[in-house]
């Protein structure tokens, strides 16, 4: 059985304030694709970092596809592919230049990958990035980190600036990746951008590891706000005491909901009054947090 | 063109390379075509005798002979044009090697690939040294031509001695340029540390004959090792030649150490 994809022990990085990361333990398997999930600013890319020796540990260890991430990053690198937050490219070169001076530092990849790459995910090669879009340089460093086939992709928030068409292609590519074996490390600030292709979900947040999680818990954790506009005003009592419903608001002819996990019973209960318009927001991460926490202090008293 | 990252450090240059060829050929041609009506008219050197005491030794020897043509070149481009030239260019090209990739941001991603830090140092110090040795190869053929056109008599062994001194000056400085951008990951800082060792270096050679808590240390600049032993009339002094190449190599391996060892900034 081969050594798990990401291994961390321990893992911390300090610095002189708040930043950092603090005693992260989690394993990553091979061939899943784990969500690494929090707000900006929690410790994500610090822990990428970590991972690809760009920065080195205080306390700590991690290891990645059995190798330690410090030690031989070298060959870890090899076997990785990386998409960083912030993407800086060369503004004067290519979208050619830089994929053929990145296949170079490999030794070569497969022309028939960067190919595919190319048609599927549309690259304007000819261009000096400078030029391009942030979506279009995005897409270039999804190409290069795509294009040796790596056994683990590290991913930092890489759909930012996709439109949504490329993003599908994406999420596509992806699972190519694991369906050949590869695993995908997926960091994102927002649970919908993971939920649809993570396996698992890892929340850190201010630095710490709050909970890892397979995302069909994730979601029944998941507060979602509902505003349901009434044709005519409906009492708010009977529907507060549902399962899952922690709070309704009267707002003219609507109410306004806050539900935890399943939406099933509720809307089962308003189908009897004569239902205008459902308005549903994105589950907050923060709320998801808190939800944690409240169980944690649930099980503390 | 983009094979590896030496390559690639030459290719980013090559355009501003261009310019700095150009404006280095300009400044050899025009000086030498004055030399014609220099070398015409001897009362120039009484001229030069004429200066105050103070002004002739922060000249240095070289300016008492004007009307030679290792006199004129020396006073006219190595003892001050030369040097700045190559330190200005060398002192950029080390600061930035990998500081500017790292402020750029585009450090973390070439690192992400299997590229080790320390081959990383070196690729950039390699292209980067190759540039400024590319730069003198220009300086020696434009002073060997432009000197074989207005029958100047130095030969092109001579122009070669003067070149190689400040190239190596020029690689000594931009190796402590490269040093200080590898272990602070700071462009400006790299710069202007490296810009004023060289200014200090410069002072240091020049003021030594005048102030006397300075004559000792005189021997200990870097640029007493460029231009001491007179490498356009007497040719290189080897253990100069040694002890700024020692430099260039010795700050160079600080880098890759200290490159090596460290966090990269965000």
């Amino acid at each position: 059985m081969a050594a798990p994809a990401i291994q961390a022990e321990g893992l911390t990085k300090s610095y002189g304030s708040s930043r950092g990361v603090v005693d992260l333990a989690f394993e990553v398997e091979r061939g899943e694709v784990f969500g690494y999930l929090g707000p900006n600013g929690a410790g994500k890319t610090t822990t990428i970092r970590l991972l690809l020796d760009l920065i080195r540990p205080t306390r700590g260890r991690a290891s990645v596809l059995g190798l330690d991430a410090r030690r031989d990053s070298v060959e870890v690198r090899r076997h990785v592919g990386y998409v960083p937050g912030e993407l800086a490219l060369y503004p004067r070169l290519t979208g050619r230049e830089h994929l053929s001076f990145y296949a170079s530092l490999r030794g070569g990849v497969d022309p028939r990958a960067v190919d595919d790459l190319v048609e599927r995910l549309d690259l304007d090669l000819d261009r000096p990035v400078a030029d391009l879009s942030k979506g279009n340089r995005q897409k270039i460093a999804l190409a290069q980190a795509l294009m040796h086939r790596p056994e683990l992709l590290v991913l930092d928030e890489p759909t930012s600036g996709l439109d949504p068409l490329v993003q599908q292609e994406f999420y596509r590519l992806v699972r190519e990746r694991t369906a050949a074996g590869g695993t995908v490390l997926l960091s994102s600030h927002v649970l919908s951008e993971v939920e649809h292709v993570a396996d698992r979900v890892a929340i850190v947040r201010e630095g710490r590891l709050v909970v890892v999680e397979d995302v069909a818990g994730l979601k029944a954790r998941a507060v979602r706000r509902l505003v349901v506009h009434f044709a005519a005003p409906v009492a708010a009592e009977p529907l507060a005491s549902l399962p899952g419903v922690r709070s309704v608001e009267a707002d003219g002819t609507g109410l306004r909901f806050e539900v935890e996990g399943s939406l099933d019973t509720l809307v089962k209960a308003i189908a009897a009054h004569e239902v205008v318009d459902i308005v549903s927001h994105e589950p907050d991460l923060e709320e998801i947090f808190l939800s944690y926490y409240r169980e944690g202090e649930r099980g503390a008293a | 063109m983009l094979r590896s990252v030496s390559a690639k450090t030459v290719r980013d240059h090559a355009r501003a390379f261009l310019w700095w060829m150009l404006g280095l050929v300009a400044t050899v041609w025009l000086t030498v075509a004055i030399y014609p009506t220099v070398r015409d008219r001897p009362e120039l050197n009484r001229l030069v005798q004429d200066y105050p005491e103070a002004i002739r030794a922060f000249l240095g020897e070289g300016s008492i002979d004007f009307v030679s043509a290792a006199g004129y070149l020396s006073a006219e481009l190595f003892s001050l044009v030369v040097p700045l030239v190559f330190l200005v260019y060398a002192i950029g090209l080390g600061a930035g090697a990998l500081a500017r990739e790292e402020e750029d941001g585009t450090l973390d991603l070439l690192l992400a690939h299997p590229v080790s830090r320390r081959r990383l140092v070196v690729e950039k110090a390699a292209g980067s040294g190759a540039l400024v040795v590319a730069l003198g190869v220009v300086l020696w053929a434009a002073l060997w031509a432009s000197a074989a056109a207005v029958g100047m008599d130095i030969g092109p062994g001579r122009l070669a001695a003067a070149t190689a001194a400040g190239v190596l000056l020029a690689l000594a400085f931009g190796a402590l340029a490269l040093l200080v951008g590898c272990a602070t990951g700071k462009r400006a800082l790299a710069t202007g540390a490296s810009a004023a060792a060289a200014v200090a270096a410069y002072l240091v050679y020049g003021l030594a004959p005048l102030v006397d808590a300075l004559e000792p240390a005189q021997k200990l600049s870097p640029y007493y090792l460029y231009a001491g032993g007179d490498p356009i009339r007497s040719g290189l002094d080897p253990a100069h030649a040694l002890i700024l190449l020692g430099l260039a190599l010795g700050a160079g391996v600080l880098a890759v150490v200290l490159f090596d060892r460290r966090d990269l900034r965000v």
